[in-house]
């Protein structure tokens, strides 16, 4: 099911009886994708915080003339799924008959490692060990017998540095010449619990993994997995199957799942003993302090605030600024256009055609103009800066710092994830609310994404547009963006029903960001922008154009003044930003930009103008994804929702700010 | 001050329907003596009944009444001090540890069958608390006096470990505990309290954890 859900980011594999399964699975954060990459070929995402995969990637892979497919899954702590993202990577082992596991663990967490590679063997899955992370486990004094652990569990285990592609030729020969072998873990979960993992199992059919952990997950409680036995049993079979759970657990008093668990990790401690040497530390190293600072009380407010300014500075004063300057006025402005304008005129005669392409709106002289011009280098520099933030660990300190903000909202602080990563661009962030526990959380994000969070490349225009009036202008806006996203999130934490999750969250080290990750990862992006903003832009261009030539765009603006002109006092003109915005935030934006630059807007309009274009609907695309994560219905409510809240927002700073005649 | 933790002769713990009746009676004169200056008999009797079988306590040394107001005697003093205490500190067990809603019949048995050395022994377990769920105070016993010179409960939650000390944890009543222990906060694991602000942060291994407080409060831990 999932293969056709991502068609769009995943693709360009091959499949079928060929191709050898390889499933790549292992505890959050400890490169998966990175592994994936350098075996395929393929880039799959990587940051350095948990849950940078929230989907799965496919890839192919020849060695010695085998022909493999891979699939990179999203990290997971216990093959009974506690959340959305661990259940696609438990569903892809129990239905798509991987005939090898090859599991990536972190070599300085043996312990953590082990609690999968047990369940692994209890499902009866072939497993090759991959220990990753060497190197931070050796900074950390601790050194693994992978000799002695090869022998304990009985498959072969490699160790690899990825990043310095160390130990990656000796995997991709265990791959191909190793015969997969079953992990030799046996564990004995008391008289109790065996009995009814032997009564559960019989009535289990058989598939692809083992009865006796498909009993397990039963027998813990294992909500996720009744669409699996409604579609392989019968409805009296599942009855029973539920009575002798509940059997078990009045008979053990403790929740099942929490014994199996505690005996499961006793398990791997003994065996993490055998085989693991620590010495003591020799300090804390450089990494450990900024990272201990990053998430203080006090330091933590300093490093955000320093953080901040970083990104204002490269974002806002060089993208925004410098680089738009350079781009639009003097590479569009002075060379391409009017060479384009003359092409055009030149080799098309019909005058309605010629404006199509270079006209008021036109495909070049607004659509590519506004994409390449304006919006590419905010973007760009954005997502660098976005990149380095992730791969350095920052963020999840960021969710320790900002918890309490987000609990007004009815969120915890986790869901910082997704907001910021909003502020890069909403689409991909609506997809990483899957990172969030409950069905409630992913409701509050999605909305309060949609409605407050402006994307990069509208951040940009907007910090370029505000920082050019005065920094009385972008502390209103601020103020304004802030105030109504506390206060709506606050009314949507009482509407929404369910309870406020509790907050936890791993925390990554602090590592150095390395460059060819960040280009990689930046150039990525800025390329899938350009797939996907460029033809919107063009197409939203094209409306506007054709709308301007039947004259319809002078009747919607007369339609709509009484709100713009009205309630907002803005320029009716102001209407076809907000038309455009509904293709693109950013496009929005931009034509706002241009209004203010030709001198249409004042200082307060372009204030107030800006608030409710940043409150206002979200992107297209942004839009499709709500509907796929959320359903058409939430989505749609979503946006009768956020409409009125932006125009009333833009309409109460409008009166504040004329009634008290503030200066902007 | 109060005189605390002084050894008094119990009832036989055996039970006998007046040794219960008795310490009912010594246990709701101690309620209403925290409230009000004197404890009118007809109150009592309004609770418990059996007028006939307060004025025998009389008899036995463990109250006197005077125009019918109840006052204890030394003895009675201590005997109901003791009982309240037992009566309150399960009821802290009962809601605290075991998680229970419905406890109140229970701490009620509970009090009569524990012997000084249990009760000592889940005073300190559960770090001295100095009122019940309800909110009354718990009468000191002599292990509390103890604490009062530094000695370190047995068993403290996450919330009142001190930042930078190593601890073992114990159990868990925090919500998502089952989340909690796939990452590896499992009883038995040993731990670092990092920070408390703005949120927990603790290492256990080579993981970092942040958790909220809620979640602290569940974590009950032993000092290493």
């Amino acid at each position: 099911m999932h293969r056709h859900r991502h068609r769009h980011r995943d693709k360009g594999y091959k499949t079928g009886s060929g191709y050898q399964r390889i499933a790549l699975i292992g505890n959050p954060n400890v490169g998966k994708s990175i592994i994936f990459g350098l075996l395929t070929g393929k880039y799959a995402a990587v940051s350095n915080y948990p849950g940078t995969t929230v989907e799965v990637f496919h890839g192919n892979i020849t060695l010695d003339g085998k022909k493999f497919l891979l699939v990179d899954t999203p990290g997971v702590n216990s093959l009974i799924p506690m959340s959305e993202d661990e259940r696609v990577t438990r569903d892809i082992l129990l239905s798509e008959k991987p005939s090898l596991v090859l599991q990536v663990g972190d070599a300085k967490n043996l312990k953590r490692t082990l609690l999968l590679t047990i369940q692994l063997a209890e499902m009866g899955l072939p497993v090759i060990l991959d220990l990753n992370m060497e190197d931070e486990a050796r900074d950390r004094g601790i050194i693994i017998d992978t000799k002695k652990l090869k022998e304990v569990l009985g498959v072969e285990v490699v160790g690899t540095i990825a990043p310095e592609r160390k130990g990656i030729k000796t995997l991709k020969a265990a791959i191909s010449q190793q015969i997969p072998k079953v992990p030799q873990i046996k564990i004995h979960y008391g008289s109790v619990i065996e009995d009814y993992i032997e009564r559960v199992a019989s009535y289990l059919p058989e598939t692809n993994i083992s009865k006796r952990s498909l009993a397990l997950m039963i027998l813990s409680g294992d909500e996720s997995l009744r669409g699996w036995l409604n579609a392989n049993l019968e409805e009296a079979t599942i009855q029973k199957l539920e009575d002798l759970r509940d059997e078990c657990q009045k008979k053990v008093k403790r929740p099942v799942g929490l014994i199996v668990n505690e005996i499961r990790f006793k398990k791997a401690g003994e065996i993490t003993n055998m085989v693991m040497k620590k010495s003591p530390q020799k300090g804390g190293s450089l990494s450990v302090y900024i990272g201990r600072a990053s998430m203080h009380p006090f330091w933590g407010l300093l490093v955000l605030l320093l953080v901040l300014y970083g990104l204002y500075e490269f974002v806002g004063v060089f993208g925004a600024g410098i680089l738009v300057d350079f781009l639009e006025e003097t590479i569009f402005g002075k060379y391409l256009n009017p060479m384009f304008i003359k092409t055009i005129e030149a080799i098309i005669p019909v005058k309605f055609l010629q404006e199509m392409f270079v006209g008021q709106y036109g495909l070049i002289t607004m659509a590519l103009t506004y994409a390449i011009g304006i919006i590419l280098p905010i973007t760009t520099t954005f997502f660098i800066a976005f990149s380095i933030l992730e791969d350095s660990g920052y963020l999840p300190r960021l969710a320790i710092m900002s918890n309490r903000v987000f609990n007004i909202m009815g969120l915890s602080g986790k869901a910082v994830l997704p907001m910021v990563l909003g502020l890069g661009c909403g689409t991909m962030a609506v997809m990483t609310t899957r990172i969030l526990e409950s069905r409630r959380d992913r409701i509050i994000a999605t909305f309060l994404l949609a409605l407050a969070v402006p994307c990069s490349a509208q951040l940009g225009v907007i910090l370029g547009m505000l920082s050019a009036l005065s920094a009385k202008a972008l502390a209103i806006w601020l103020f304004s963006v802030l105030g109504v996203l506390l206060f709506v999130g606050y009314l949507a934490s009482k509407i929404v029903p369910g309870e406020q999750s509790e907050f936890f969250l791993e925390i990554p080290p602090i590592r150095m960001p390395s460059i060819s990750n960040v280009t990689v990862k930046t150039a990525g992006r800025a390329v899938w922008y350009l797939k996907e903003a460029v033809p919107l832009f063009m197409l939203g261009t094209f409306i506007l154009f054709v709308l301007d030539k039947l004259k319809i765009l002078g009747v919607i603006e007369k339609i709509t003044s009484p709100v713009v002109v009205g309630v907002l006092g803005l320029p009716a003109k102001t209407t076809e930003a907000f038309l455009i915005g509904f293709f693109r935030r950013d496009y929005g934006a931009a034509g706002l930009f241009a209004m203010a630059q030709d001198g249409l807007l004042t200082p307060v309009q372009t204030v107030v103008s800006l608030v409710t274009i940043t409150l206002f609907v979200p992107c297209l695309a942004h839009f499709l994804m709500m509907i796929k994560e959320r359903g058409l219905r939430m989505s749609l409510t979503m946006l009768a929702i956020i409409i009125p809240v932006a125009v009333l927002a833009g309409g109460v700073l409008n009166w504040i700010l004329r009634t008290f005649d503030i200066n902007i | 001050m109060e005189e605390i933790g002084k050894p008094c002769r119990r009832a036989a713990r055996s039970s006998t329907e007046e040794s219960l009746f008795e310490d009912e009676v010594l246990e709701t004169v101690w309620e209403i003596r925290e409230k009000s200056e004197a404890v009118r008999l007809a109150d009592v009797v309004e609770e418990l009944g059996n007028e006939e079988s307060i004025r025998r306590m009389q008899a036995n040394g463990l109250i006197m009444i005077q125009d019918d107001k109840i006052y204890f005697t030394e003895e009675g003093e201590c005997r109901a001090r003791d009982i309240t205490r037992r009566h309150l500190l399960a009821e802290r067990l009962f809601a605290d540890v075991l998680d229970l809603t419905d406890y109140e019949e229970d701490a009620c048995r509970f009090e009569h069958v524990i012997s000084p050395e249990v009760e000592e022994a889940i005073c300190t377990f559960l770090g001295h608390p100095p009122l019940c769920p309800h909110g009354r105070p718990i009468p000191k016993g002599k292990c509390c006096e103890l604490y009062a010179k530094k000695v370190q409960p047995l068993v403290q939650s996450l919330k009142d470990l001190e930042v930078g000390k190593q601890a073992k944890v114990l159990f868990i009543t925090a919500p998502a505990m089952d989340r909690l222990a796939s990452m590896g906060l499992v009883p038995g694991a040993s731990i670092r309290l990092q920070q408390k602000k703005p949120s927990y942060v603790v290492e256990i291994d080579e993981t970092t954890l942040a958790v909220g407080e809620d979640i602290a409060k569940g974590i009950y831990v032993k000092q290493a």
